[in-house]
């Protein structure tokens, strides 16, 4: 049970969920058949089963739960649905009016705004019918309960349940809710976007824009030349720069860790510190720094001329391949204090006896360091490394402050040579407005992260040892 | 004998004049970012100067003084409040999270595990506008408050290194307790909280910086309202096209003013970040 | 039980969501009745224009009494409107300033009222090109405030004769003699349009709505081959506002291609050496060709979005009308589009509006180039800038027209 990987974990989710969607089917009209009244009556009111069977605080709940939804399908939940199909047909027109002399704007649909409420919509709709579902079910299993002359689990026993055997719930219950209104929805409207032609030619309030399909992902590979190539060169260095910003950083940030926490060296926690102010610097303020230091112009260039170092300046972030090697070794400077903090940590816990044996045997440090500090890290630290490498396949602050991606080249399309595909998506909806497509790439990057974690989680064998709890 | 001390020694000094030098390069932007806050002209940010010709105070006491377009006592307020808020809230909402996947049996722990792992690795720019409507739609549109839910609305997610910690104590423990009795709720606040101190740190003291360092965020839900920027978002526009002429070096200054508490806290906090971070980072 | 709660949190998210979508389509003038209105509007101008505005708006709610005003003022600059308009049109101010080249994509977005009411004046009393860019398809979209928002030729005249300024070469030999540079921000379409418009490119939009370019002619090839020479000349350097200003301060930059917004640095800097004028000829195969501009114009739009047309309306009018223009003139030294407070004496002798004006005889309409333009043209301006020949130069404008056209 403890080794098992992320992938067969996801396979083995996919079927439990299958199977109990077929068992919850079966069993919620075998319910209705096997019913007595009441619980058939709770199949169209609900709580029904409950307010007859002295549950009263519950029945109400459901009930009222009941009421909200339908007065909300009727306000606007159903049009918001009803929306959905064609994101609105109705354009933005105007009417003259004589004694004003103006033309009134008479609004039209906003389809941006109806596709986010209809999928608001949607989303209430099927947690309303999950609660229904749960009410048939409760009626139910009160009519077994009653049948066998059990009691009936009183308001007060619900409630003592949930602060111990139902304790998962209480605690969950907000952090759930939120992650769900403020991830999962947004994200649901984002994924839709990709779907639509949602760009500068189709804005609201003006113009109506409305679902196209898969073409936007056609586009990207090979519909849209220029998009394809763009994507595609930007895929490349967006994983260089992962690997490099991710493996540099740790690598280095080991080797500093361990040359702290030598036997020799003194003042530790002043080296410590040191590196832990840069940290602490908010990262938009030193890489902006960064950048004016870097600048053509900027007060390294000019240093460098006054030396007489350099003849004329190096640009730093408008070439090419220096912007690139730039932001790479920039971000050694943001990432290395963070992987030093974290990897010392670990390596105290590395049993000393490991050293000594190895010591005897006449290993030398360097020896020691591939054949017991590295593997030993690498076995503790490979969740943390992939999250890093996600982290850095969306790493938008270091390139966007520092290069801004640049310097812009006439072979990518609305981006330049150091854009990561996440800046590049980030230009498209400021500069260009074109959200199907920056939400396209946002769909790519998630499937390439979750490819990648998902390949990486398998190979690794220093996966959750953390069911010898239960 | 001799020779191994020696060497010994030789290592040393090696070891801590490369520490030296590590040192000045890691320090150099900060003693730099420091001068530039103290320099008097110009106030672009392409002096040709590297060190600044003439000092004056005046860029930290204008901060406070001039603050008619950029109302920094006022940002540096909202973003306290900002700032206190989020952090009680998200670790709140980080702890119970991780307790329950950790400590917590139940059947939808392991997909629910795995949607939350998934979901973090979308990027989040694009979701943003739809918080913005979502935030509208309730009437918190540009307010502080909403500000204090986008920060702490993805707390959940952060439950990864926080679970690692709670895995590393003894089951045993809360097995003692339950035969003694004991609810979960007791459980969680009796006997786990207090032994929890690095990670509940660890929680606070990130999350209490995030406001002072976003600035995406917080300009697509603020937009034009100047009165709730939080500091990052003030000091970021600072540097806009048109300001950064006459406000860079008061940038520098502000900066550093984040820079300090921070620094402090950090500093202060050292031993708990580290163990925080080190038992629940390195485990799944 | 686990239902209980996850009732309650569903019960609790429906009602809150009921509720939103409530306030969502709620009406807008339901206090018509009243005898006296509240007019709620939103104005946005640009960090500098803050107090100057505050003046402009208390002097009209002083002039028009007879309705409730409360106008609430906020920074959003002239160049960012549309992007910051389009990010919640709803939310965006109701009368609002922005650069005429966003008018294009505003129109398109349904974000602006026509202007009719009082169009008539608002056109007679406003200069031709103005009135122009402000215009789109015959029908008037904004009320032209500024007439500035174009680019000429800052010197230090000490470095430079009346005659070196005639000439890119005259003015490249005399900087290389002092030891000093030439500044002009090449990796940007709006400046580098300078080169091909002046030989004689063009931009303009086709029946379909496409962009059309003609950049990668034989004329057009010539024309880089000089922007090739003059970006990789000694003297010459490129970056953004603060390099210029921050060069003329230290002394490194006698002469820089830009804006009335850099007037009041540089004139300061330079004291009594700060002359400005038209930009100069360049040679193309020998021959010297005068350097065209974009014409650029600030104007005031109504958000088609607002809840009060017509006192929005009035309001922009207001703002950009005669005396508010001398206003803004005189406290920020803006550039009157208006005819009349244009022929002032004191505009006139201003040296940074003055040249504008020379230049504005050569300037071209923005009005016909689309967002499809501005980043290819920067691309090729930053490979130029960058002095990467890796590429020759007739596949750059290949590649750089290609993009420009390519169907949206």
């Amino acid at each position: 049970m403890e080794k098992e990987n992320m992938l067969k974990n996801f396979v083995a989710g996919i079927k439990s969920v299958g199977k109990s969607i077929a068992n919850g089917f079966s069993s919620f009209f075998s319910n209705f058949v096997k019913g007595d009244i009441i619980t058939k009556i709770s199949y169209f009111i609900m709580g029904f089963g409950c307010l007859a069977r002295k549950q009263i605080v519950k029945g109400l709940l459901y009930l009222g739960v009941q009421i909200a939804y339908i007065y909300y399908m009727i306000q606007t939940g159903s049009y918001y649905i009803m929306m959905l199909t064609t994101l609105g047909t109705q354009s933005q027109g105007e009417v003259w009016d004589e004694e004003l002399q103006i033309f009134k704007v008479v609004q039209g649909d906003n389809s941006m705004l109806l596709l986010l409420f209809g999928v608001i919509s949607v989303c209430i709709t099927i947690g309303f019918l999950m609660v229904y579902v749960m009410n048939t079910k409760t009626a139910y299993k009160n009519q077994c309960l009653l049948k066998e002359g059990k009691k009936l689990p009183s308001f007060k026993q619900d409630w003592k349940d949930l602060w111990d055997k139902n304790y998962h719930i209480t605690v969950l219950a907000l952090p759930i809710g939120m992650t769900f209104l403020f991830t999962v929805l947004p994200l649901i409207f984002m994924i839709l976007m990709a779907f639509t032609n949602y760009d500068k030619n189709h804005q609201p309030p003006g113009n109506l824009f409305t679902w196209v399909g898969l073409e936007n992902f056609q586009k990207v590979f090979g519909g849209n030349p220029m998009w394809g190539e763009t994507f595609s060169r930007l895929f490349v260095w967006t994983i260089i720069w992962a690997i490099f910003a991710t493996f540099l950083n740790y690598l280095f940030g080991m080797l500093l860790a361990i040359l702290i926490n030598r036997k020799g060296v003194k003042l530790k926690k002043m080296w410590r510190t040191i590196f832990i102010i840069t940290i602490a610097i908010p990262q938009f303020v030193s890489l902006l720094l960064m950048s004016k230091l870097l600048h053509d112009q900027g007060a390294l260039n000019n240093l460098l001329l006054d030396l007489g170092w350099i003849s004329s300046y190096i640009p730093f972030l408008t070439n090419a391949t220096y912007a690139k090697i730039v932001v790479i070794v920039i971000n050694l400077w943001v990432g290395i204090p963070y992987s030093m903090l974290i990897t010392s940590g670990i390596l105290m816990n590395i049993p000393a006896d490991l050293y000594e044996a190895s010591h005897i045997d006449g290993a030398n440090a360097v020896q020691q360091f591939f054949y017991i500090t590295l593997p030993y890290m690498l076995h503790v630290t490979t969740p943390y490394m992939i999250t890093q490498f996600v982290g850095n396949i969306n790493n938008f602050n270091v390139i966007y402050l520092l290069t801004g991606g640049g310097p812009l080249s006439l072979d990518l399309y609305q981006a330049g040579s150091s854009d990561l595909l996440v800046t590049w998506l980030y230009k498209l909806t400021v500069n260009e407005q074109n959200y199907a497509l920056a939400s396209t790439i946002g769909i790519l990057i998630f499937i390439i992260c979750a490819t990648l974690s998902l390949i990486t989680y398998n190979k690794t064998s220093a996966v959750q040892e953390e069911d010898t709890f239960s | 004998m001799k020779n191994s001390k020696t060497k010994r020694t030789v290592a040393n000094v090696v070891s801590h004049v490369f520490l030296t030098i590590l040192s000045i390069i890691w320090l150099l932007p900060v003693v730099w970012l420091l001068m530039q806050s103290f320099r008097e002209t110009p106030t672009g940010a392409f002096p040709k100067a590297i060190i600044p010709t003439t000092w004056t105070l005046s860029n930290y006491t204008r901060l406070f003084t001039e603050t008619d377009l950029f109302n920094f006592p006022r940002w540096f307020m909202n973003t306290l409040v900002v700032a206190i808020a989020s952090c009680i809230l998200t670790t709140i909402l980080t702890l119970l999270t991780a307790y329950a996947f950790s400590r917590l049996r139940f059947k939808a722990r392991k997909p629910l595990m795995n949607v939350i792992l998934i979901l973090g690795m979308f990027p989040g720019f694009m979701s943003m506008i739809a918080v913005y409507h979502i935030l509208k739609a309730i009437g918190l549109a540009q307010s502080l408050l909403s500000l204090v839910l986008v920060y702490s609305g993805g707390a959940a997610m952060g439950y990864y290194v926080a679970k690692g910690f709670f895995d590393t104590i003894p089951a045993s423990i809360d097995e003692a307790a339950m035969l003694d009795g004991a609810t979960k709720n007791q459980i969680f606040w009796q006997i786990t909280m207090p032994l929890s101190k690095p990670i509940v740190i660890y929680t606070v003291l990130t999350s209490f910086i995030s406001p002072w360092v976003d600035f995406i965020f917080v300009s697509v839900i603020m937009k034009d309202n100047y009165q709730n920027y939080t500091v990052a978002l003030g000091l970021y526009q600072m540097l806009a096209r048109e300001n950064i002429d006459a406000y860079f070096t008061r940038f520098c200054a502000g900066a550093v003013l984040i820079a300090i508490p921070i620094t402090l806290l950090f500093i202060k906090m050292q031993k708990y970040y580290v163990s925080g971070i080190t038992a629940g980072g390195a485990k799944g | 039980m686990k239902k209980l709660l996850a009732l309650l949190l569903a019960a609790a998210m429906v009602l809150g969501l009921a509720a939103c979508g409530n306030t969502n389509d709620a009406p807008a003038d339901d206090n018509a009745g009243e005898e006296k209105t509240v007019v709620t509007l939103k104005v946005w101008a640009a960090q500098d224009d803050q107090d100057m505005t505050k003046g402009m708006i208390d002097e009209f709610i002083a002039a028009n009494p007879d309705k409730e005003w409360d106008i609430t003022l906020a920074v959003v600059g002239e160049p960012d409107a549309k992007t910051k308009y389009l990010e919640d049109p709803a939310a965006a101010a109701d009368v609002f300033a922005f650069a005429n080249d966003q008018l294009r994509d505003l129109v398109a977005a349904g974000a602006l009222y026509k202007v009719t009411r009082n169009a008539e004046d608002v056109i007679a009393r406003n200069g031709e090109g103005a009135v122009g860019a402000a215009t789109l398809d015959g029908q008037l979209y904004a009320y032209p405030m500024t007439a500035d928002n174009g680019y000429f030729m800052y010197y230090d005249s000490s470095v430079f004769t009346a005659e070196d300024v005639q000439t890119l070469d005259g003015m490249l030999a005399a900087a290389e003699a002092a030891g000093k540079k030439v500044f002009m921000d090449v990796s940007n379409g709006w400046y580098i349009a300078s080169f091909f418009l002046g030989n004689g490119g063009t931009l303009a939009i086709d029946a379909n709505g496409n962009q059309t370019c003609d950049f990668n002619n034989a004329n057009g090839l010539a024309t880089a081959e000089a922007i090739k020479a003059f970006t990789a000349h000694p003297a010459f350097i490129t970056g953004d506002d603060t390099v210029l200003t921050a060069g003329i301060q230290d002394g490194t930059i006698a002469a820089g291609v830009s804006g009335t917004w850099n007037a009041d640095a540089i004139s300061t800097s330079l004291g009594e050496n700060y002359a400005a004028t038209k930009l100069p000829t360049f040679t193309v195969a020998g021959a010297q060709v005068q350097m065209s501009s974009f014409g650029g114009y600030k104007q005031i739009g109504v958000n088609s979005q607002t809840k009060f047309p017509v006192e929005a309306m009035d309001l922009a009018d207001w703002l950009t009308n005669e005396a508010n223009q001398v206003k803004r003139f005189e406290t920020r030294a803006l550039g009157p589009s208006n005819v009349n407070a244009a022929a002032s004496e004191a505009v006139k002798s201003n040296v940074a509006l003055a040249a504008l004006s020379l230049q504005s005889q050569f300037a071209v309409s923005q009005n016909d180039v689309l967002g499809a333009y501005w980043t290819p043209a920067e691309a090729f301006g930053t490979t130029m800038e960058a002095k990467d020949y890796s590429t020759d130069l007739q596949t750059l404008l290949d590649t750089m027209v290609a993009q420009i056209t390519a169907a949206q």
